[in-house]
């Protein structure tokens, strides 16, 4: 090997060569007169960057760290577990909501539906009114409507809950599950004051002397 | 047993103080090395060293805990360390104003030609580029492996090396004069 090594000197020195590359280098020295002088004069400089001192001395490394545990401020929450955490706050008032919302209107339609239909309002078009005895005519409707982009899940919630006549055992039905969702509105205020009072700082204990 | 220093690190990204201090204790003095020659003055040095300490601790929670510590640390150092250049350009190197710290069996000839010798040492690697310089610092007072280096700059590794050939061939072409001295003195 004839050719200079120089550029695969400096990670020689540094002992970054590993394998072919290492012994590549040192079989070239072995034979190469300048590349030795190279890297002699390497080591010198190394050896003259590290002999410099500086100006004037550090601080001690305790007492730096003294200082410095004295200077370091309170870290914030981290944002995103703040964020998931707040997000998740506002689901239980806003699932209880979307549930009060879509009962009334299904209760809604279901009467306007059944009265439009006693009144032959709506022809042939309420043939499936006499889809079935079990089947309540909310129920009809949304099959009808949407059976067929309704997953496993949602048809089996549906069925369950025209089995058990959720929307048309009358006026104390509607008053149980409107109440229903108003104690679980009034359960997620008493709970939301009481994180927001203590200001939902449990989730970062410190330890030390400056927390 | 010691306690590791993915360990400081985990308890330090839940708060514990008393971790964060341990890892500045084994950290301060690579830390404050490289910032100096970073910037060529004592005090700034210190200054940003307790700057990227605090930047340390404020966005460790965001650090994985599986990244090397040391490349990150040393990244804000050399990050804050370049800030505060910035923001006082003026600085000059101190060796000519300042007592330069004496080696007690060294008389007072050799303390003089230390205190020169330092001088232009730091001189010459004030005078290198910004990126360059980063890269030597971080490999000669640092101790970082090109790895490390790499990493901490995210730089790829071929450029780690090539800026360092460059860096030392710089040098050594600025302290020529004292490389020979230092040769006769050893003859």
């Amino acid at each position: 090997m004839n050719e200079h090594i120089t550029d695969l000197l400096s990670a020689y020195l540094d002992g970054e060569l590993r394998g072919l590359r290492l012994r590549q280098v040192e079989d070239h020295l072995t034979i190469c007169a300048a590349c030795r002088q190279e890297l002699d004069e390497l080591r010198s400089l190394s050896g003259l960057l590290h002999e410099t001192l500086p100006a004037k001395a550090f601080t001690p490394t305790e007492r730096f760290a003294v200082n410095l545990a004295l200077w370091l401020p309170r870290r914030p929450e981290r944002a995103p577990a703040r964020k998931v955490s707040e997000s998740a706050w506002w689901l239980v008032p806003a699932g209880a909501v979307s549930v009060w919302i879509f009962l009334q209107t299904a209760t809604i339609v279901s009467t306007l539906v059944t009265t439009a239909g006693a009144a032959g309002l709506l022809g042939n078009a309420a043939s499936w009114l006499q889809s079935g005895p079990q089947q309540s005519v909310w129920f009809s409707a949304s099959m009808n409507l949407f059976g067929s982009d309704l997953s496993g899940s949602s048809r089996t919630l549906l069925t369950i809950l025209n089995s058990i006549s959720v929307f048309e055992t009358g006026f104390w039905a509607q008053l149980v599950w409107q109440a229903g969702i108003g104690l679980v509105i009034l359960v997620w205020l008493a709970a939301w004051l009481t994180h927001v009072r203590t200001g939902g700082q449990s989730r970062f204990p410190q330890t030390g002397s400056h927390s | 047993m010691a306690v590791t220093e993915t360990d400081l690190v985990l308890q330090a990204q839940l708060g514990d103080r008393n971790a964060y201090g341990e890892l500045v204790r084994r950290h301060y003095q690579g830390v404050v090395r490289v910032v100096y020659r970073m910037c060529s003055d004592t005090a700034l040095a210190e200054d940003a060293t307790q700057e990227a300490f605090i930047k340390a601790w404020l966005n460790l929670p965001s650090f994985r805990p599986n990244a090397p510590f040391r490349s990150w640390l040393y990244r804000i150092a050399i990050n804050t360390a370049l800030d505060l250049l910035r923001r006082k350009p003026e600085v000059s190197l101190e060796e000519n104003q300042i007592e330069l710290v004496k080696d007690p069996i060294a008389g007072p000839e050799s303390s003089l030609i230390e205190k020169e010798r330092s001088a232009l040492v730091q001189q010459a690697i004030k005078s290198l580029p910004e990126a360059t310089r980063s890269v030597l610092v971080l490999r000669e007072y640092g101790g970082l492996s090109y790895q490390e280096i790499a990493k901490a700059l995210d730089l790829p590794l071929g450029t780690v090396m090539s800026r360092l050939n460059y860096a030392r061939m710089r040098l050594r072409e600025l302290l020529k004069g004292v490389l020979s001295q230092m040769e006769s003195e050893h003859e």
